[in-house]
């Protein structure tokens, strides 16, 4: 494992990355866009499952909000891959930063078996609250573990 | 207070940060006041998105912060001037911790050669 996080922080991108002033504020604000679309577009989703605008029809709500925190949620992993490497044995020695990626497969799989599963249209409403809870305390806590990152490690 | 406010206070209260003392951010953390280290470099970590040294000041190990690349070079620091074995002096504020042997540089002599991180900050 040692020598695999050596190598990836060795890597030629990796070197890059972390000494290029504007290559590295471009992966970081990529990062925060890839955020900012996946949590704003879940949050209003989550909190419609959990009974909030009954009145909005879920279908078009979520044909549209589905995708972009999807999308979200690809550009956040690939930048997030980036700036993982220019420190990789730093980040994988921070417990808060594996919790985060333990709830970010958690949150993934949570929402690749609903939508694999019943999907929205046909679960049931007691099944889509839990899913509503579920996934907006995973998002929003992914989002503060990220955060705190720069808060706990040395 | 409808339900729209009550959600939007919950969601409030579960984003409010603790503001725990915090390396690398801000001063918050440290004394406030500067003190002046001198020893040799015994490790680097330079590089986005903060950059530290280790430096034994007369068999403590301390850690250095000092800056991210840009913020390096724009102080006139060469790549090469911070690595093992170099004499440094650095002036910055500790950690308000005393048992956490941590400074962040404002500037540091190399060879009487001042390179100032943050200028105009004492």
């Amino acid at each position: 494992m040692d020598a695999v996080l050596d190598a990836l922080v060795g890597s030629a991108p990796a070197q890059w990355l972390r000494f290029s002033r504007w290559g590295y504020a471009a992966v970081n604000t990529t990062h925060v866009f890839g955020i900012a679309l996946l949590v704003g577009a879940i949050l209003p989703l989550d909190l419609r499952l959990l009974g909030l605008w009954r009145s909005v029809a879920l279908e078009p709500l979520a044909r549209v909000l589905v995708p972009v925190a999807a999308t979200g949620l690809l550009l956040a992993m690939t930048a997030g891959a980036f700036l993982f490497i220019t420190r990789a044995p730093e980040y994988a020695a921070i417990d808060l930063f594996l919790v985060k990626l333990a709830l970010i497969a958690t949150g993934a799989l949570h929402a690749l078996s609903l939508h694999l599963g019943p999907g929205l249209r046909n679960a049931s409403r007691a099944r889509l609250r839990v899913a509503g809870a579920t996934s907006l305390s995973i998002w929003v806590g992914v989002l503060v573990c990220g955060r705190l990152l720069a808060f706990v490690a040395d | 207070m409808d339900r729209s406010d009550l959600y939007a206070a919950a969601l409030g209260a579960a984003l409010l940060l603790p503001s725990a003392a915090l390396a690398h951010h801000g001063w918050s953390w440290t004394t406030g006041e500067n003190i002046e280290l001198t020893g040799t470099i015994t490790a680097t970590s330079l590089g986005n998105p903060h950059g530290e040294l280790t430096m034994d000041v007369d068999g403590t190990l301390w850690t250095i912060e000092v800056g991210q690349p840009w913020r390096n070079s724009r102080a006139g620091l060469a790549d090469g001037d911070l690595a093992e074995g170099v004499v440094l002096t650095v002036s910055g504020e500790p950690s308000a911790d005393p048992d956490e042997k941590l400074l962040k540089a404002e500037r540091l002599w190399i060879y009487q050669v001042e390179y100032e991180l943050y200028p105009g900050r004492d």
